[in-house]
């Protein structure tokens, strides 16, 4: 055509000869570099919304809802079976399909599933990375072994996502680009080798790129349909016309340029929406979609190897603040199925005042899970920390937090002041309190002392004079006597000193 | 009793009538008492049921060297008592005069009702406590019996205090006294007692 002939975008093997440009990324080789798996969730806008459970037997579209054509952006397969394609615009979809059921995109929420697919695909390698809106790209090699082989792995994961009611295309390239494209084409393959790609590029449509939507277009306009035609096209042109950026994306593609990918990191803390397939007005009603967070929460915490002492639930209503719930545990949950237990008391002891469009569940800091308990030994000899942890977390769930408590002495002269609410077991390790000298204190202590008005029971021992108090407002001088009653029940009681001189009830020994 | 048939009723392979199913006890540390129930003491992991005219007569002070007993064993960390809906709040200086860890005990205070023996069920059944004392009124048998299984299934004793107006009421429970206080002491009568007989005990030096 011209000469000198450019360099196209990627050569053809006889004309690598011709015109060197950089070797594919040694990387890439098979067997050594990377494999990276792609998966594409063509209607994750759709399943952000609605779980397949919930979508029942109505064809639904999702539409963006800031574009004025209102094009069609996913859909569910009852919807594709009459005829309704993304792409499509809601008016042709509407003239399609009448009773259409029409939702509007929710990018948040998108994004949410996306972070829970990411963390998900953590069990099968730890390079795992993002790549909104609608894929997860996986870094395979290493686990391969480990799964046997590409196909199973393939397998196992499209079981996985059909079990929580998703759908992807799966594809494998040494390329996380190249991954990417194959996936969005829908062509479920395996490519090993660097070379093998240009061979496939003639089945990857324009649009499996996603490059803006003018771009394709005028591509499109030059009679250019596949990646085949793309690369035939003159580099230093391509670049001139359409931007380095696409270029070099091309080069990602076919290995001749390093594509360093952002790794997907869990986040510090869990924190989701769980919404409600309809308002709940009685709490009996939020138990799957508490079940469904639950779930997601054990994903999270296995994926990162940690426990939660503090969990946070949310009841979302539509037009007033949220009921709070919290969730404090004495013993760290590493799993969601205690937690599950806890949350059915707590939950039962709450009354809607409003019904619940969502639920938020948002956990404490993460804590490391000890792998093994360094109190293995002390089992059965003296207390279960375990058992009296699980102990403690039921009781508190059903009655609140307040009513579950132990009792610590304090040193101070005054009976009402002697002691304090203590949080069971923090006391654990210091040395068990000593017996006082002091005369007997009753076991049983009233909140208040009673006036004693007409008493007629016959005092045994005493007086033990207790005084002062005069540095924080509570002065005391009392004589304080042991005392029968009629019923032959043994008393604390104690007469104010003068001026007073009236007897109180203040504690019965039990 | 002489040392030769102290011997003989140790030996495994004798087999008594009387005795059958001696269980496994904690000493009352009240000899008087101890000499009338089956095993020397209170039986453990079982429901024992003590009926009291009113709050105070000495049913804790009558309990306490027992709880000291099972909570404070020699070389271990104290392990819990739980106190379910008692009538006062226990006082941490008196515990620990008693040789009780204050720290150790779990009171829970529920809401009246169900709930209350729904507390005393778990706290048995979870095997976390050393003894577990409950406070409750009206028990209808089915409640008791539940009792009586989450006890033997945490191996726990459980003390059921309840008012002597329910003396007269059917119970599954394993030991049943009734207590009156008398002269600075303290009058039990044995109700009912598995492996054991009736009997009255007059005037228990209770301190």
């Amino acid at each position: 055509m011209f000469e000198p002939r450019p360099a196209p975008i990627v050569p053809a093997a006889a004309s690598r000869r011709l015109v060197p440009l950089p070797a594919p990324n040694a990387l890439a080789e098979p067997g050594k570099g990377a494999l990276w798996l792609a998966a594409h969730f063509p209607s994750l806008p759709l399943d952000a919304l609605l779980p397949r459970a919930c979508q029942g037997r109505a064809a639904v579209v999702v539409t963006a809802p800031d574009d004025p054509r209102r094009t069609v952006v996913a859909c569910n397969e009852r919807a594709a079976r009459q005829g309704i394609a993304p792409g499509m615009g809601l008016n042709a979809a509407l003239a399609r399909v009448p009773g259409l059921r029409v939702e509007e995109r929710r990018p948040a929420a998108e994004a949410a599933l996306l972070g829970r697919l990411g963390r998900w695909a953590l069990q099968f390698t730890p390079v795992v990375s993002l790549e909104p809106p609608g894929a997860v790209l996986a870094e395979v090699r290493g686990s391969l072994d480990l799964f046997g082989g590409a196909t199973a792995l393939v397998r196992r994961t499209l079981a996985g996502l059909s079990a929580h009611g998703l759908t992807a295309s799966i594809a494998l390239a040494p390329m996380p680009r190249a991954a990417l494209w194959l996936a969005r084409a829908g062509l479920a393959t395996t490519v090993t080798r660097t070379d093998a790609l240009p061979g496939l590029a003639a089945r990857l449509p324009l649009a499996c790129l996603h490059w803006p939507e003018d771009t394709v277009a005028t591509l499109a306009g030059l009679g250019i349909a596949s990646v085949a035609d793309l690369v035939r096209l003159p580099r230093t042109r391509f670049a001139a016309r359409f931007g380095p950026r696409l270029l070099d994306e091309l080069d990602e593609g076919f290995g001749r340029r390093p594509a360093p990918r952002r790794r997907y990191v869990v986040p510090e803390r869990f924190d989701e929406r769980v919404e409600l397939p309809a308002a709940a007005e009685d709490a009996a009603l939020l138990e799957p979609a508490l079940e469904h967070g639950l779930a997601r929460l054990g994903a999270f915490l296995n994926a990162r190897a940690s426990g939660i002492r503090l969990l946070r639930v949310d009841l979302l209503h539509r037009a007033r603040a949220p009921t709070r719930l919290s969730l404090a545990l004495a013993r760290m949950a590493g799993d969601a199925a205690g937690l599950r237990l806890l949350l059915r008391e707590r939950l039962g002891r709450c009354r809607l005042e409003s019904p619940v469009d969502a639920l938020r569940l948002r956990s404490g800091v993460l804590l490391p899970l000890r792998i093994r308990d360094p109190e293995l030994f002390e089992r059965g000899r003296g207390a279960d920390p375990e058992a009296t942890a699980r102990l403690l977390d039921l009781l508190r769930a059903r009655f609140g937090h307040d009513a579950v408590f132990s009792v610590q002495p304090v040193a101070e002269h005054r009976p009402e002041r002697a002691f304090r609410i203590a949080e069971p077991g923090l006391a654990d390790g210091l040395p068990v309190p000593r017996p006082t000298a002091r005369t007997a204190r009753p076991l049983w202590m009233l909140a208040e002392p009673q006036p004693l008005d007409g008493w007629d029971g016959t005092l045994v021992t005493g007086p033990e004079r207790i005084e002062t108090g005069w540095w924080d407002g509570h002065d005391v001088r009392r004589d304080y006597y042991v005392a029968l009653s009629r019923a032959g029940v043994r008393l604390w009681i104690f007469r104010e000193r003068p001026p007073g001189q009236r007897w109180f009830l203040h504690g019965v020994f039990g | 009793m002489n040392g030769v048939a102290e011997l003989l009723l140790r030996h495994p392979a004798l087999w008594r009538g009387a005795g059958a199913g001696v269980p496994e006890t904690v000493p009352t540390s009240f000899r008087a008492l101890d000499a009338r129930l089956p095993g020397g003491g209170w039986p453990l992991a079982t429901l024992i049921e003590l009926l009291v005219p009113a709050t105070g007569v000495g049913e804790i002070r009558l309990l306490l060297p027992a709880l000291k007993r099972l909570a404070m064993v020699e070389g271990t960390a104290p392990r819990w008592v739980a106190w379910l809906a008692p009538p006062h709040l226990p006082y941490a200086p008196a515990l620990a005069d008693a040789g009780l860890d204050p720290a150790r005990m779990l009171v829970v205070r529920p809401r009246a009702g169900p709930d209350r023996l729904w507390a005393m069920e778990q706290a048995l059944r979870s095997g976390a406590c050393a003894a577990v004392l409950g406070w409750a009124g009206t028990v209808d048998g089915t409640a008791l019996r539940r009792l009586k299984l989450a006890a033997e299934e945490g191996r726990t004793p459980a003390f059921l205090l309840r008012p002597a107006t329910h003396r007269g009421d059917g119970s599954p429970a394993a030991l049943r006294l009734v207590l009156a206080a008398r002269d600075f002491g303290l009058d039990v009568e044995i109700l009912k007692s598995r492996g054991g007989a009736p009997a009255r005990v007059e005037r228990l030096p209770i301190h």
